[in-house]
């Protein structure tokens, strides 16, 4: 059944990728970028070898730490929880948005929770490849990895279950009762504590922030990006799995990532460089070289 | 909103501490006096509770209740907050570790009252596990539950009817109700679903298959997949598949106990001779014989025997063993149980998992993490998840996945085998598969996925379930029943008054409209008909803790009356006052 979905998601958002990338970075640009494309892999390796360290970190956390005795430990310490306080500040929010429940709704809204959301990922991460400049899309990677490392942070220190949890006969779990498979895929990779913040409500909207940063170079991908951005984190709790609170502290998260990444992005490397010593620094390539 | 303020009436203190301490030169004794009589009292402040239950991953019903139990507490000007936690969690907080206020959970089984000797015998007060989690202690009811064992048959109504009476007075817990039990079977694959109860091991057993070599089972928790200790308390909700890997002396079948790993047992008085069935071997080969049964008795009573800092008695089964008095093997296949109890209940002893001492023996020791932290009365027996589980039963252990999967092979010599009276396995392999929601459990019967639903499906997904030739929906007599359990050890829930109070906020038949979506019957006394007496009934109403109010809302001024009326008061801004 997992395999069965992961595959169907494979290949949907394969082909809405494809689509993206002949309508907005276009075929003439796509062709150009062939022969450079080494260079910026090089560029931005060290960004992607971050990302991919904090995902398996992630990954591996996100399974282990509510059952670790040691982290249970330090939630038992520091932890906060924080269901009971979410449901008093905003319970009948969630209840208010679901009463314009349609079928219609439903099914955007899910398709966009699942498919919109892996697409929304991946693909600027590619058409940022497309570009000579190599900064957003080490600036996107880097903020991805924020996101995930801050965002585990706080699922260590706060306990929170989400709507559908507490409230069950007024938020209805509506993807998982709707279209029950899904819950196979969302089992896999996430746990029913990891609440606050939502992480898919943070790495769309980076998306977003990224996209509205480089507005100039794809005018047609900011007003895309806005707008799954915004139906992602409206999907999150018109689907029940998060409070508002959850959507707010991700669009802070991603604020703080996205803000985060352009001061880091280009720096850390930089001044790693400066310090190394004179051959290995003119090996390095040509963007990450200091500026002195 | 304002518990980081300090209180009132401690800041006031504060400043007179502080205004003796300048004057205290010239004071004379008899002011000091004075002072300490004034500031050393503790008024009663507003009272403020916590409900500890299972969110609605776990249980979908059980925080609908603990909810409207809080808002209805609010509204009567107690302070409320829920705890919500997994189940297992649950499980550790209230029955391991007693720290809890109030809590909702699901009794597993209570189809006979001496249940209620492991649940409210007050020699087990202390211990952690199923026994006594609510710390009651009451000789009226110590003594009641006594002599329903040792009563005859036809005493034994009379007494369990006093002893209910008494413990509705004592409201060491609030019966809600009793679920129905759903389950939605295919029966293109497997007929005779309803020889046995599938809440039990006995309905996996005897099924004619119709082609099938596989018997597909779903749950919708992961907790078997993570555990197979038939000790704990926190993984276990029924048992079914530790049932099925390990067998037991006698086997409950329709509601009597009949021989199973035990060829036959005799009475003489309240000792039972048992014989036990030839050949038996366990798992992985070791023979099974008298001793082993004998282990299993002593080990359960105190699974250190006797080498710890603590006596640490088993966390479930504890009032089953608690009735047997002495064991005496004989032979490799005869042994003498002396049991303090009339044969019925007493024979209800024989229900005990037989565990294989070759194995146990060795989880004696105190559990302890990487060789520091051991917890006294914890043993490596309590914690252990037994993977693999090493049985007798008509299923053994094959592989699992954590979270997902559970696989079992048949015992192909197992004495059910071939028996004429006994049901057995009638296919080569079980397989678990987890579904976590019964919306899903029910889309993998209907697409062919599955065979069963082994746990019951939750009310609100009955609607959603389409009938056809070969899928169809079941029901089973109940087995369980909600309640919500009060902390007798912690004031003011050390009052009898004071819980019945609360139990008086749950309005239980409108929870079952509501809640249940009327599968469920809302109940003042936890028994079955046929050991209710007509006083506790429920007809049209509670006859123990009426609610408080009408529609599930409670009427402020009554129940603010009988608080007062208790011996308790309110503040001025209608908060109830409370030490504690």
């Amino acid at each position: 059944m997992f395999l069965y979905v992961l595959l169907r998601v494979t290949v949907v958002v394969l082909a809405m990728i494809v689509l993206g990338l002949v309508v907005v970075v276009g075929t003439d640009r796509l062709r150009r970028s062939r022969r450079d494309v080494r260079r910026r892999m090089r560029t931005i390796a060290p960004t992607a070898v971050v990302l991919i360290a904090v995902l398996l970190t992630n990954s591996v956390a996100r399974r282990v730490v509510p059952d670790s005795s040691h982290i249970v430990g330090i939630r038992a310490t520091f932890g906060v929880d924080a269901t009971w306080w979410i449901y008093e500040l905003e319970g009948g929010f969630l209840p208010w948005l679901q009463s314009f429940e349609t079928t219609a709704l439903t099914a955007y809204f899910s398709f966009v929770y699942v498919y919109g959301y892996v697409f929304l990922l991946v693909f600027p991460a590619l058409a940022y490849l497309a570009l000579p400049d190599t900064r957003p899309v080490r600036e996107l990677l880097a903020a991805y990895s924020l996101n995930y490392a801050l965002g585990l942070l706080c699922y260590v220190l706060v306990i929170a279950y989400g709507p559908r949890n507490v409230m069950p006969e007024l938020v209805d779990a509506l993807m998982y009762d709707t279209y029950p498979r899904y819950q196979h895929l969302t089992r896999q990779v996430n746990r029913n504590t990891n609440v606050l913040p939502s992480l898919h409500t943070s790495l769309a909207v980076t998306v977003a922030l990224v996209a509205y940063r480089t507005r100039e170079a794809y005018p047609l991908w900011y007003p895309i990006a806005a707008v799954l951005g915004l139906s992602v984190a409206v999907s999150t709790m018109y689907l029940g799995i998060h409070w508002a609170i959850d959507v707010v502290a991700g669009v802070v998260l991603a604020a703080v990532s996205v803000a985060l990444a352009a001061r880091l992005v280009g720096r850390l490397p930089g001044e790693l460089a400066g310090r190394l010593p004179e051959g290995l620094a003119d090996r390095l390539p040509s963007g990450e070289r200091p500026e002195r | 909103m304002d518990g980081w303020r300090p209180r009132p009436d401690a800041a006031s203190r504060r400043a007179l501490l502080a205004a003796t301490g300048v004057g205290l030169a010239g004071a004379s004794a008899g002011c000091v006096r004075r002072a300490r009589n004034v500031t050393t009292r503790d008024p009663a402040g507003p009272l403020s509770v916590t409900i500890t239950t299972a969110v609605a991953d776990y249980d979908r019903e059980g925080i609908q209740i603990a909810r409207r139990l809080a808002e209805n507490l609010q509204l009567v000007g107690i302070d409320a907050a829920l705890r919500t936690v997994s189940r297992e969690e649950l499980r550790r907080s209230v029955l391991v570790n007693h720290d809890f206020e109030l809590y909702v959970a699901r009794q597993p089984e209570f189809s006979d009252p001496d249940f209620l000797y492991e649940l409210l015998h007050s020699r087990f007060s202390e211990e952690s596990g199923r026994q006594n989690p609510f710390g009651l202690t009451s000789r009226r009811v110590d003594e009641l539950l006594g002599r329903q064992r040792r009563a005859g048959r036809e005493d034994r109504p009379g007494v369990v009817a006093d002893l209910l009476s008494a413990v509705a007075e004592e409201c060491p817990f609030a019966p809600i109700c009793v679920p129905e039990e759903y389950r939605l079977v295919r029966e293109d694959r497997f007929t005779g679903w309803e020889e046995a109860h599938l809440g039990d091991r006995l309905g996996y057993l005897g099924l004619e298959p119709l082609g099938a070599d596989d018997l597909r089972g779903v749950l919708t928790d992961t907790l078997a997949t993570k555990n197979l200790n038939p000790l704990s308390v926190e993984f276990r909700n029924r048992g079914v598949f530790v049932d099925l890997v390990y067998d037991s002396l006698g086997v409950l079948d329709d509601g009597a106990v009949r021989p199973w790993l035990a060829e036959d047992w005799s009475w003489e008085g309240t000792t039972a001779t048992v014989t036990l069935r030839e050949d038996v071997a366990w798992h992985d080969g070791e023979p099974l014989d008298a001793h082993d049964v004998a282990f299993t008795y002593r080990f359960l009573a105190d699974t250190s025997r006797e080498g710890g800092s603590a006596p640490a008695p088993a966390p479930r089964y504890r009032g089953l063993v608690s009735m047997v008095e002495d064991v005496d093997v004989e032979d490799r296949r005869t042994l003498s149980l002396a049991v303090d109890a009339e044969p019925d209940p007493g024979v209800r002893a024989f229900l005990v998992p037989i565990l294989p001492e070759h194995v146990w023996e060795g989880r004696t020791d105190e559990a302890d993490l990487f060789g520091f932290r051991s917890t006294p009365g914890t043993t490596e027996a309590i914690v252990t998840d037994n993977v693999p589980p090493v049985g007798s039963g008509p299923f053994a252990f094959a592989d699992r996945t954590e979270r997902d999967r559970l696989a079992f092979e048949r015992t192909d010599d197992h004495f059910s085998r071939g028996d004429e009276g006994l049901p057995e396995a009638t296919v080569e392999r079980l397989l678990v598969t987890v579904h976590p929601r019964s919306t899903s459990a029910i889309e993998a019967v209907e697409a062919d996925d599955a065979d069963v639903t082994v746990s019951t499906l939750e009310a609100y997904s009955i609607a959603g379930v389409t009938e056809t030739d070969a899928v169809r929906l079941l029901t089973h007599p109940p087995r369980t029943y909600y309640y919500v359990g009060f902390n007798a050890r912690r004031a003011p829930f050390t009052d009898p008054k004071f819980r019945l109070l609360l139990a008086r906020l749950l309005d239980k038949g409108w929870l079952v409209e509501e809640v249940f979506e009327g599968e469920a019957s809302p109940i003042a006394s936890p028994a079955t008909e046929e050991w209710l007496p007509n006083s506790l009934a429920w007809v049209d109403g509670d006859p123990v803790a009426p609610f408080l109010g009408d529609d599930g809302e409670p009427n402020v001024s009554a129940v603010r009356g009988a608080f007062e009326r208790a011996g308790f008061s309110y503040d001025g801004e209608g908060r109830l006052l409370a030490r504690g």
